[in-house]
């Protein structure tokens, strides 16, 4: 009997000894190995989905105030002149207020920071391994087109808010540059000047430009030829490069006819409108930007409901003007006196949606007709300025007896009445080296200007309208150009973990 | 290693010996206090069968051989002796056992008798435990054990206390003790044991005593006995029923009243117009046109269109209309039922167990609560004369009622309360101040979509709560099975195989007729998650008493452990009709989402324990684990420990100290592991699905670490065990070092690389300290007894060598020669009187301090640390005839708290409609520039933000608090029910929990987390309850 167990507790030891060290090798099954991503271009592309998905849809901090990408233009449009954010709601008060941004302990500057450079990281993973991967060439060019396209766009972002205009300096270091994947033994980079920032871009944009030659996709978020000439557009607006940013626009838009009157009182929420160049579909399952619609959907009284416009904005626009026939005075209980601009709308509550507009062929037209004035060909500038108004049944632009520098400011207000809600307000103030201006909405005598609102229950009163509540930078002094409070921080955080970063 | 120690120990038990002609030893054997003769003590040679007994004048004779010898003498209630002995005539002292220093106490793998043992091992018995009002067994032994530290961080029922051995001997690797329930590793939901079933609970402290557990020991071991049954001629069923009610042990934040909050924002209002650039007049008025609109609401009436005047005071006449408490509307008075049986018995051949146990316990916000249903049986059966097996099931389901009541989320119920001032009604109001009734003529709640963020719009928990579901369900079974073989003398082969299993269920339901989720018709999430563990262990152990007084222990065995883990879940929108909960009268799916993770270990192990005479003790243990989460080259870790114990007491220079019992040396070194880093694949390079629009995506969720291996700890532990004056007082004295090397750590990254963190190997981290348990009984006259059980523990926690200068981390920052628990944060630096902003301090580069109004550019200095100087528990124990009264008192001194719930009534006129502490009162002004708080504002001038941490909300965490007291009563039964088995004993009795709190922070509940910042958690709640316990 003892003999027996003896034998049977040593067997019993050795098999599950052979047994279980097997056992000791297990993997996940919510995540992949980077073996498996680099076996052809199939799997690697799924990197491309995930980057944009993420970028898109992701709350950036894990915050409902961050909802993606579109977060970074609610900031710029909170940080402008012609959003006037109501400063008892959710968000974008201290935004606006100019007691965020310039912050480096903030969370939102950690968010923005972290998922930009995720981003970034992404398509240098996609971008290093692409040309090794197996797979047909023209699918190799798409996804390497698009990952350069998009570590542009993302170095765009970064350039546009994290320094002042390169128009003022392009030698002013910035932000850290990374071309290749991180490792372990990585350690941070030291800032690159504006210079080098905008050579990676429009290197990264002109070899997409070529790489995407015939591409056709499949979805308007992927990004086209179109697209990449677009963000080009862009970046030479920035550089002061006025032909070629002309140039680029004109390509951009190809294909992308500006929107009917009709159309503009939608609710940029569609993808399918014929003016978007590029754009992110929501849809119930993945509908985390669509978030943004609650700040800026102010018809939509269940969201957080604080995008208001600035009465002097209103006023920018010609009666007759489809645009303008968006603006109604709020008479809902505790918004009486707010100026609302019903613009951006949610496309479908019951699923949270709406879809998101990234580039619109107006916004090409605006750079066309910039570069174009700016580098004093006004009779094309002029064509393409009008072209617009024209599409937004606006009284056209007559240049008679105008200077070039009119018509430069005539087309950058057209841009704020054009673009609102789209984050072009602080990149343009930043780009134009211009101050903010907000301003009391009063009378001769110092009192609110009353207006007349409907209240729920249809009837009509008198109040006071409300305007702008933050008028000078929170130190008490006047909003000036090139001021540090318009710049983003580099996060407390970088400071601490990269011994580089100042060096 | 092992090999040489096992021959050192046969080589000590090699002493030749050489025969002698038989003589007789004579002695006498003596009580120890009062050298009175003991009549009946068996006196033996040796461990042979040559033995007797002493006669009516203590006297005996026995015959022997040898020249030298070994007398084992005992004696019922007194201490078993051996001596050693060349002499033929003997007076052997006898000392009273001292119960506390003689029990036999669970370790790894086996049990061993206190006394001698070189361990450092803590023992909580049932009657601490058994009756307590709580369903958390981690807050029950707050107080009872020196080393421990726990925090009921969240005093949501049903919730688990954090709970610390010795200071956390890690930094981002999991810092909890392993829990083992009858001899197995218990993956189990710890509220799901039920404490009555608990029979005893040891904490191994040392190397000693948990180094045997390798890999899963480092954060020391909480080994949890459950009861079993006894030999006995009748079943003795014990049935215990209680009834309490709960409320908030500490009472909530201050707040302002209405007309202190109106003029508050007034002035917040006109600060901002002054920073705007107005004059001081326009500032006025625009204040005083804004307050009402702002907050949205007007309740001094629509007659007072203006109730703040340009002067900033409420106008003449002026008064609230209504003033809602909207604490209290969310809190209620939590009843908690208690209820169990239990019935056990046996016989030679076998024994029984079985309980089970009912508990109802509902909390004091609306909402939550806990029930719990327990089943358990264990049984033994000696099947075969060389043959036990035992097999011990147990069932519970529990039901926790959970709505959230943790972190910043608006719905929390505990930070809503708290949140919304009372001027916001409950119920609709009309302006006039009453209430609108709708058709029924009942008040209508009012969910405020008109108010401000701050003021949480559109919620209304105290109409929601009721309608919404946040349900955890939880059946865990575990079972515990083995076989025992004596395969000889002294030789045993004990399989096992115990397994744990969990199915959790939660459902998170948002109605879709009032509140939040109105809009999306209401909302559902739900998941599944299905945990599996099981661990086989084979050991084989050898036990033999050696002639002339040596005993050896031998252990040898392997463990395979194996967790799965499989969660399912999905959320879904827009419910068909109201009434309806579940997902299926949904109409949109949102998402639907489910994996799976696997671990496993395996383990070889062996152990020896030796003692001459029952005096001189050692113990030798080593393991080898290997963990599937790491990398094959770094997976297998080495882990050992050794001991030593010296029983001074009985050595014969110290046997005529008469009132000296007790003196017993220790120490013990070892090392022991910890794999645990939240993750289950620390060494590949990962990517996280992250679909996009119905494609397949992944992203970067981890970077490749192939080198990543064990951090181990090294513990050291010396001690000491005393009794005194016939063992009215004994104690134990331990010091201990524990050092934790090449720690696991998630290193913060430069975030520009596209992490934000890498998991490394990083540093060593030192916890020293010292810890003491006295008991003492002061009074006993027979029919009075007063016991006191006292202790307390210091530790000191330092980081002893990083790779890198300092690495910054939230709140804290490591550095050589600091504290992981060193709060590194600015430096509040008071009010600039001239014009009322905050200021904290600046040190520059040359090291010149000076102040700065920009929180941002304020510099980080080290500025306390959360850690607690000591901590400790005082049991008062008062027993006269049949009434017994005890209290435990639990204590945490020094250490500092960062109250981040405060900050968030501090914000004042940064965010409109929230609560305002009454400290705003104290702002600045002009004619009022010496304060602590700066002047109101609109805008966030940065000292009340809770991502803005400054001293300036840092306080003492000290703190203490009647943990329990109870008042019990024997009713005197008729004699004739005990002999006749009908009732042997009732017990009644009356009993609180958290009866009393001291701490320093009004509002703060003083348990908060172990790392000192709070976060909005559900405060400790105070129970009292009547009970009933009945004996047959």
């Amino acid at each position: 009997m003892k003999k027996i167990s003896y034998i049977i507790c040593l067997a019993l030891g050795l098999v599950s000894l052979a047994a279980c060290n097997k056992q000791l090798n297990t993997v996940p099954t919510n995540a992949v190995s980077d073996d498996l991503l680099f076996q052809n271009v199939t799997n690697l592309s799924t990197l491309l989905q995930g980057t944009w998905s993420s970028m898109m849809d992701d709350f950036y901090g894990d915050v409902y105030s961050n909802p993606g990408y579109k977060t970074i233009g609610l900031v710029s449009d909170a940080m402008g002149n012609d959003v006037a954010v109501i400063p008892t709601k959710y968000g974008f008060k201290t935004t606006y207020t100019f007691t965020q941004m310039y912050d480096k302990t903030q969370y939102r500057i950690n968010a923005f920071w972290g998922e930009l450079y995720k981003i970034i990281n992404n398509t240098n993973i996609i971008i290093a391994h692409v040309d090794k991967v197996d797979g047909d060439a023209a699918a190799k060019n798409a996804l390497k087109g698009q990952a350069l396209a998009l570590r542009a766009n993302t170095y765009l972002v970064l350039a546009s808010f994290y320094q002042f205009s390169y128009q003022k300096d392009p030698q002013a270091k910035v932000v850290p540059i990374y071309t290749l994947p991180t490792s372990d033994t990585t350690v941070g980079h030291s800032r690159a000047t504006l210079q080098q920032v905008y050579q990676l871009i429009l290197s990264d944009l002109q070899q997409a430009v070529t790489l995407l030659q015939g591409y056709q996709r499949s979805a308007k978020w992927l990004i086209d030829q179109n697209v990449a000439q677009g963000l080009l557009a862009r970046a030479y607006l920035n550089t002061g490069q006025w032909t070629q940013a002309a140039q680029a626009a004109v390509a951009a838009r190809q294909g992308y006819p500006l929107m009917s009157p009709a159309e503009y009182k939608t609710g940029f929420n569609n993808i399918d409108n014929e003016e978007w160049i590029w754009g992110h579909p929501e849809i119930p399952t993945q509908n985390g930007g669509s978030y943004s619609f609650n700040f800026l959907d102010v018809t939509y009284n269940q969201g957080y409901y604080s995008f208001m416009a600035d009465p002097h904005f209103m006023e920018l626009f010609a009666d007759g003007d489809v645009r303008k026939t968006l603006f109604y005075w709020d008479g809902d209980p505790g918004l009486e006196g707010y100026l609302a601009y019903g613009k951006i709308r949610f496309g479908s509550i019951p699923n949270q949606t709406g879809d998101l507009v990234l580039m619109r062929s107006s916004e090409a037209y605006l750079i066309e007709a910039e570069g174009d004035a700016r580098a004093n060909d006004l009779n094309d500038a002029v064509i393409a300025l009008n072209a617009l108004r024209d599409a937004r049944t606006a009284p056209e632009y007559d240049p008679t007896g105008q200077t070039q520098q009119n018509l430069i400011d005539t087309i950058l207000v057209e841009r704020r009445k054009e673009l609102w809600g789209e984050g072009f307000s602080l990149s343009d103030i930043i780009r134009l080296q211009k101050p903010v201006i907000r301003k009391p909405y009063t009378d001769g005598a110092g009192n609110p200007i009353q207006v007349t609102v409907t209240t729920p229950d249809g009837t009509t009163k008198q109040v006071p309208a409300k305007y702008h509540t933050a008028i000078r930078f929170p130190d008490g002094t006047p909003f000036v150009a090139n001021s540090p409070y318009y710049l983003f921080a580099i996060p407390q955080s970088e400071e601490q973990n990269n011994p580089n970063l100042y060096k | 290693m092992l090999k040489s120690l096992i021959t050192g120990i046969l080589l000590l038990c090699t002493f030749v010996t050489f025969p002698q002609s038989p003589h007789p030893i004579k002695g006498i054997v003596l009580a120890a206090e009062n050298h009175q003769p003991l009549a009946g003590a068996t006196v033996s040679l040796g461990k042979s069968v040559v033995q007797t007994s002493t006669d009516a004048q203590g006297r005996f004779t026995i015959e022997t051989t040898a020249a030298k010898n070994v007398l084992s003498v005992s004696f019922v209630g007194r201490e078993t002796r051996e001596i050693d002995t060349r002499t033929d005539t003997l007076t052997i002292l006898l000392s009273l056992s001292n119960k506390m220093l003689d029990e036999v106490v669970a370790v790894a793998y086996t049990t061993v008798k206190r006394s001698g043992y070189p361990g450092a091992v803590s023992t909580v018995t049932a009657d601490k435990i058994n009756n307590r009002q709580t369903g958390d067994i981690g807050s029950s032994l707050q107080g009872l054990v020196a080393g421990l530290q726990t925090e009921s961080a969240n005093g949501q029922p049903g919730n688990a206390s954090t709970l610390l051995i010795r200071g956390s001997g890690s930094i981002n690797a999991s810092s909890s003790p392993l829990f083992v329930v009858n001899g197995a590793p218990y993956d189990g939901d710890l509220n799901a044991l039920n404490p009555a079933d608990i029979a005893s609970i040891s904490v191994l402290k040392d190397a000693t005593s948990a180094n045997l557990y390798g890999s899963r020991a480092a954060n020391g071991v909480i080994l949890i006995t459950t009861r079993s049954g006894k030999a006995s001629t009748t079943a003795t069923i014990n049935a215990t029923i209680n009834q309490g009610w709960s409320n908030r042990a500490v009472r909530d934040y201050d707040q302002v009243n209405t007309d202190q909050y109106f003029q508050l924002y007034w002035q917040a209002l006109k600060n901002k117009a002054l920073t705007n650039g107005f004059t001081d007049a326009q500032a006025s008025t625009i204040a005083s046109q804004n307050v009402v609109s702002d907050l949205a609401i007007n309740p001094y009436g629509t007659q007072y269109a203006e109730p703040v005047g340009a002067d900033g005071k409420i106008v003449a006449g002026a008064h609230p209309l209504w003033d809602n408490n909207w604490a209290d509307a969310v809190r209620q008075k939590g009843k908690f039922t208690q209820a169990q049986l239990n019935l056990s018995g046996g016989s030679e051949k076998s024994t029984y167990y079985v309980s089970g146990g009912y508990l109802d316990n509902q909390g004091v916000y609306i909402g939550s609560g806990f029930k719990r249903y327990n089943l358990r049986a264990n049984l033994t059966l000696q099947a075969k004369s060389w043959l036990r097996a035992g097999l011990d099931v147990s069932g519970a389901s529990t039901i926790q009622d959970y709505p959230p009541s943790s972190d910043s989320r608006t719905d929390n119920v505990v930070l809503f309360g708290r949140t919304i001032p009372s001027f916001y009604p409950i119920y609709e109001i009309n302006p006039d101040g009453t209430y609108k009734l709708n058709s029924q003529g009942q008040k209508v709640l009012d969910y405020g979509d008109y108010r401000p963020q701050a003021a949480l719009p559109l919620m209304n928990l105290v109409g929601t709560v009721p309608l919404d579901i946040n349900r955890i369900k939880n059946e865990n079974g575990s079972i515990r099975a083995f076989l025992e073989a004596t395969l000889a003398r002294g030789l045993v082969f004990k399989t096992s195989y115990n397994t744990d299993y969990i199915n959790y269920n939660d459902q998170f339901y948002n109605n879709p007729s009032y509140g939040q989720a109105t809009s999306i018709g209401g909302s559902v999430s739900e998941s599944n998650t299905r945990t599996l563990s099981y661990t086989w262990n084979n050991i084989l152990t050898w036990l033999h008493d050696f002639s002339k007084g040596h005993h050896l222990e031998l252990l040898a065995g392997h463990e395979y452990y194996s967790f799965t883990y499989h969660q399912l879940g999905g959320n879904s929108q827009g419910f068909v009709l109201p009434g309806l909960y579940e997902p299926v009268a949904s109409s949109i799916i949102e998402g639907f989402s489910g994996y799976a993770d696997n671990y496993n270990k395996l383990s070889f192990f062996g152990q020896a324990q030796y003692n001459y005479l029952s005096r001189y003790y050692a113990t030798a243990s080593i393991r080898r684990d290997g963990s599937s989460r790491f990398a094959p080259d770094s997976r297998w870790g080495t882990f050992w420990s050794a001991g030593a114990g010296w029983r001074m007491a009985s050595e014969s220079f110290l046997r005529s100290v008469s009132w000296l019992n007790v003196l017993t040396l220790k120490a013990s070194y070892g090392a022991s592991g910890n794999d645990n880093l939240n993750t289950y694949y620390a060494y590949e390079g990962l990517y996280g699905i992250q679909n996009n629009l119905g494609n397949g995506g992944v992203i970067t969720s981890r970077l490749p670490t192939p080198g990543l291996k064990w951090e181990s700890n090294l513990n050291f532990n010396t001690g000491i065990d005393f009794g005194i004056f016939g063992n009215r007082v004994s104690g134990t004295l331990n010091y201990y070092i524990r050092t934790s090397k090449d720690l696991l750590y998630s290193k913060p990254l430069a975030a520009s690389t596209g992490f934000p963190s890498v998991d490394a190997n990083i540093g060593t981290l030192r916890n020293k300290g010292i810890e003491l348990t006295l008991n003492a009984v002061p009074v006993n006259t027979g029919a009075f007894r007063w016991d006191i059980e006292l202790n307390i523990s210091h530790n000191k926690n330092e980081v002893t060598s990083l790779p890198q200068k300092e690495i910054i981390s939230g709140t804290k920052k490591l550095m050589v020669g600091k504290s992981i628990y060193d709060f590194f944060i600015r430096k509040w630096a008071g009010v600039d009187p001239a014009n009322g902003n905050p200021l904290w301090y600046v040190t520059d580069s040359a090291g010149k301090t000076s102040t700065t109004n920009v929180y941002a550019q304020g510099t980080q200095y080290y500025v306390g640390s959360s850690l607690p100087t000591v901590i400790g528990g005082i049991t008062n124990t008062f027993r006269y005839k049949t009434i017994e009264l005890s209290f435990l008192f639990s204590y945490s001194l020094g250490g500092k708290v960062l109250d981040q719930d405060y900050i968030s009534m501090m914000t004042g006129g940064a965010s409109p409609g929230r609560s305002f502490s009454k400290e705003l009162l104290d702002s600045w002004t002009p004619q009022h520039t010496k304060t602590d708080v700066p002047r109101m504002t609109t805008d966030d001038l940065g000292w009340a933000n809770t991502s803005n941490s400054s001293t300036r909300f840092l306080y003492s965490a000290s703190y203490g608090r009647l943990k329990n007291l109870t008042l019990a009563w024997h009713l005197p039964l008729p004699a004739t029910w005990k002999q006749n088995d009908y009732v042997r004993d009732i017990r009644v009795y009356l009993t609180g929990e958290n009866l009393l709190t001291f701490y320093g922070h009004q509002g703060m509940d003083p348990e908060q987390s172990v790392n000192g910042t709070t976060y909005f958690q559900y405060p400790a709640v105070r129970t009292v309850s009547v009970g009933a316990q009945f004996s047959f």
